[in-house]
Parts: structure tokens; C-alpha cells; sequence
């Protein structure tokens, strides 16, 4: 039964780090075996912890709707538009012209 | 004829505006020329490219945006030093000027924009916390003999009052990651936070805020009467519009002063301290272009704010204009 339960956690780690290098593009600084690490690992490497309390008054500066925080991507995502901002040392980025575009396939980012 | 149905179709464009395509945004915003989907704006210049001043030169909007940013990228980590510098820090005084002039309440909330460096809203925490112990010094004394009113309450609980709270919104990252280390280093944190956004599309939902201070930011904003409607928009009713900006002096003498020591003096210390002299030039330049206190008063009332006032300070080179959300 163990043996089960450690086989699945492998493949579930082998299968998010091949994730990663097939998505999108990015201006990010977080490294790509960045999902892969344990929980505590990942907070430490964000080390500026994004602040939740300003969601409340954040929203998407295009459409004006409420965000989603993605604690993965360290990204405030805007699911009727599809797209994301990122989050750089614990700073949210609200420039439209520096949010990804989250597509089905992988997404080219537009640079600025 | 031509010129309603310009005017309905520009209208309707910038109804559209926010579900355009980022892409295309993007793109019209990378290329020099201004004809994409962001045309709105084109539409009402007949096929030309809008240009804006960049201190005394005269440069396409878009390219504007583009160059304040490197001004302020480069000087980010000097800025403070300079500040004090160029003004033989009397800045200092302008902005506790302002503060006395808001006097926050406890529980109010701060949008700081363009706050870059952070001296406003670190004034603010600090004057709502001197506000709060004042508050309490004085709840104690009355309590010496508290009547029966004063008792009761203090047996219900008590709503906590809402946590006042700054936020710092600048375009320009380097700017609020010198700001945050200083908080850092202050061991400011609590009530405090960070946002990269735009003036003239703030991240912000409607009514948000009791106060809005732009402190030596809006000249470098391209569209003004954006970046004031933008403010209206996140105001409270009742909030208010505070701007600290540099303006016109009068007095002929000592504008003469003035002046030379602008053009002469700041872009030295500029290449002397900061090893840029190109941005302070752009510094000087660009308070020179900005309107007067009469314009920029008139400014603030077409985009909606009532009982607009302004108090010039160190003879008119800096005036602090108000203005409320009613």
C-alpha cells in the first residue's frame, strides 16, 4: 500500500517539473523546480510574502473585477479576461501591458 | 456632421476600451506610432500623432510614458539623498505641511500615488499612531470619573475600529523596492502596502479610499485630466484629493533666484551625487511645463472635485492643491 502511495507522489513530482518548462515564456525570477520544492521551501523563496489583505481593495485595472491570488504562480489572475499579473518580491504588478495571457496552449507573453 | 460622429465613435471605443485585446494593447503601446486599437485617443487628432513635452522637448505620447520611466529607474537609489540635496531639505517641510493640512483620522485609508520612495505614507502611519495615543491619553483622563454611559459601554464589546491603511502605488518598480526597504529597515510594516500601477488605470475599485496624495508625481503622469478622473473614481464620497506639486512663483526676484538655481545648480548635484545629469535637467524642465496654480486648480474642478483650494508654499514653489469627492 505504501508503495502505492510513494509511486504516485513521484509521478505527481515528475509530472509538475515536465509542467513547467512547457509553460509559458516568462519575465519571472522564480526558477522553474520552483513548484516542485516543498511548502515551506517555496515560501522562504518568495521571501516577501504577498500581502492578502490587499485584495480586498485590488482589482483587475481593464475590467475593475476582484482578482484570484495563485499561490503557485505567485500571480493575481483575471479568469473573465484570462490573464495575470505577477507578483515580484512580494510586490503585485498592475501594469496591463506586463500581465501574461493564460491560453489553453502555450502562451507568448507580451513583452513591453 | 463629422466631427458627433467622431465623437460617438470615440465614445463607443472607449466603452470597448477595456475589452480589448491585451496583445493589440501591447503592441500599439511598443510601436512609436500611435494607430492601433488604442485609437481613442488618435481619433481626435486627424490621423496624427499626439506629442506631449518631455521637459522642453516634445516627444509622441507614447514615448513619454517610456522615458519617465527611465528617468526614475535610474535615479531610484539616490533619490532620497538627492531630495535633500537640491532642497536643502526643505521637501521635508512641504511634506509635513501636507500631512498637517490632511490631518488624518484613525481608520482612514491612504492611497499614496506615486509614492515611490514611501515619505508620505510613513508620515501618515506615523501621524495616525501620534492621533491614536493622543485618543487614548485622553479616554484615560476621562475616565477618571466615568459616568453611567462610560461604564456601559465599556461592558459591550467593542467593535474593533477599522485598521487604518496606506497604500504606495507607483509605475515604476525600482522606485517602491527602495521604498520597501526602507520600510523594511524603519521596521514599518503593519497598515502598509506595495502596488506597480498605473495613474491613469488604477488597479483600485470605486469608492476605496478617504484620501488620494500624489506628492511630486503628477508632471511626469502623460494624461493629467486622466490620472485626476482616475482619482475621483476611487475617492470615497467625502474623500479627498491632495496633490504637493512644484508651480510658479511669483515674485519676480525671487524667481530669478529661483531659476538659476534650477538650471544652474540641481543638474550639478545631479552629475555630482547621482552621476545623472540628464534627469534633473528633465526634473527642471519639466516643472517649467507643468500649468500654474490657477490651471491646474481649474484642472481639478472640470474633472469633478468641489471647494478646490491651493496653499503656496516657500513663496509658490510648491503648491498643495485640494479638492473633494462630494
Amino acid at each position: 500500500m505504501f508503495k502505492n502511495v510513494l509511486s504516485r507522489l513521484v509521478t505527481e513530482t515528475v509530472r509538475s517539473r515536465r509542467y513547467v518548462p512547457n509553460g509559458p515564456v516568462i519575465q519571472r525570477l522564480i526558477p522553474a523546480s520552483g513548484p516542485v520544492r516543498t511548502f515551506t521551501d517555496r515560501k522562504g523563496e518568495a521571501q516577501p510574502q504577498f500581502d492578502a489583505s490587499l485584495l480586498d481593495v485590488l482589482v483587475c485595472p481593464l475590467s475593475k473585477k476582484p482578482l484570484r491570488y495563485d499561490a503557485e504562480t505567485n500571480e493575481l489572475i483575471n479568469e473573465e479576461l484570462g490573464i495575470a499579473y505577477p507578483i515580484l518580491d512580494g510586490i503585485p504588478n498592475m501594469i496591463p501591458q506586463e500581465a501574461r495571457l493564460i491560453q489553453k496552449d502555450s502562451a507568448e507573453t507580451p513583452t513591453h | 456632421m463629422a466631427a458627433s460622429m467622431r465623437l460617438l465613435v470615440r465614445r463607443a471605443i472607449r466603452l470597448s476600451h477595456k475589452n480589448i485585446t491585451l496583445t493589440a494593447a501591447g503592441a500599439a503601446a511598443r510601436s512609436d506610432c500611435c494607430r492601433g486599437p488604442l485609437v481613442c485617443r488618435c481619433f481626435s487628432d486627424e490621423a496624427e500623432d499626439r506629442s506631449t513635452h518631455f521637459g522642453f522637448e516634445t516627444v509622441p505620447e507614447t514615448e513619454k510614458a517610456k522615458r519617465v520611466y527611465k528617468v526614475f529607474e535610474n535615479v531610484a537609489q539616490k533619490y532620497d539623498i538627492m531630495n535633500d540635496a537640491m532642497s536643502l531639505g526643505i521637501h521635508r517641510m512641504w511634506k509635513d505641511t501636507l500631512l498637517h493640512v490632511m490631518h488624518p483620522q484613525p481608520g482612514a485609508q491612504l492611497l499614496d500615488m506615486a509614492g515611490g520612495t514611501g515619505d508620505i505614507s510613513f508620515r501618515f502611519l506615523d501621524y495616525i499612531r501620534s492621533q491614536e495615543e493622543r485618543q487614548k491619553r485622553r479616554v484615560a483622563r476621562s475616565s477618571q470619573t466615568p459616568s453611567w454611559r462610560d461604564i456601559s459601554n465599556n461592558y459591550s464589546t467593542q467593535d474593533e475600529p477599522r485598521e487604518s491603511r496606506a497604500v504606495v502605488c507607483d509605475i515604476n518598480k525600482e522606485m517602491l523596492k527602495v521604498g520597501k526597504q526602507k520600510a523594511d529597515s524603519l521596521g514599518v510594516s503593519a497598515g502598509l502596502s506595495w502596488v506597480v500601477g498605473d495613474a491613469e488605470e488604477l488597479p483600485f475599485d470605486d469608492d476605496q479610499f478617504d484620501i488620494y496624495t500624489i506628492a511630486f508625481g503628477i508632471r511626469n503622469v502623460t494624461h493629467i485630466d486622466q490620472a485626476l478622473q482616475e482619482a475621483l473614481r476611487v475617492l470615497k464620497p467625502g474623500g479627498r484629493f491632495m496633490c504637493l506639486e512644484f508651480s510658479k512663483v511669483n515674485n519676480p526676484i525671487l524667481s530669478r533666484i529661483y531659476d538659476a538655481y534650477s538650471f544652474q545648480m540641481i543638474p550639478v548635484i545631479g552629475e555630482v551625487i547621482a552621476g545623472d545629469w540628464k534627469s534633473y535637467q528633465y526634473l527642471v524642465e519639466s516643472i517649467r511645463k507643468f500649468p500654474n496654480q490657477e490651471e491646474f486648480k481649474g484642472m481639478i474642478e472640470d474633472a469633478g472635485f468641489y471647494c478646490v483650494k491651493y496653499y503656496n508654499l516657500t513663496g509658490g514653489v510648491v503648491a498643495l492643491h485640494s479638492g473633494f469627492k462630494l
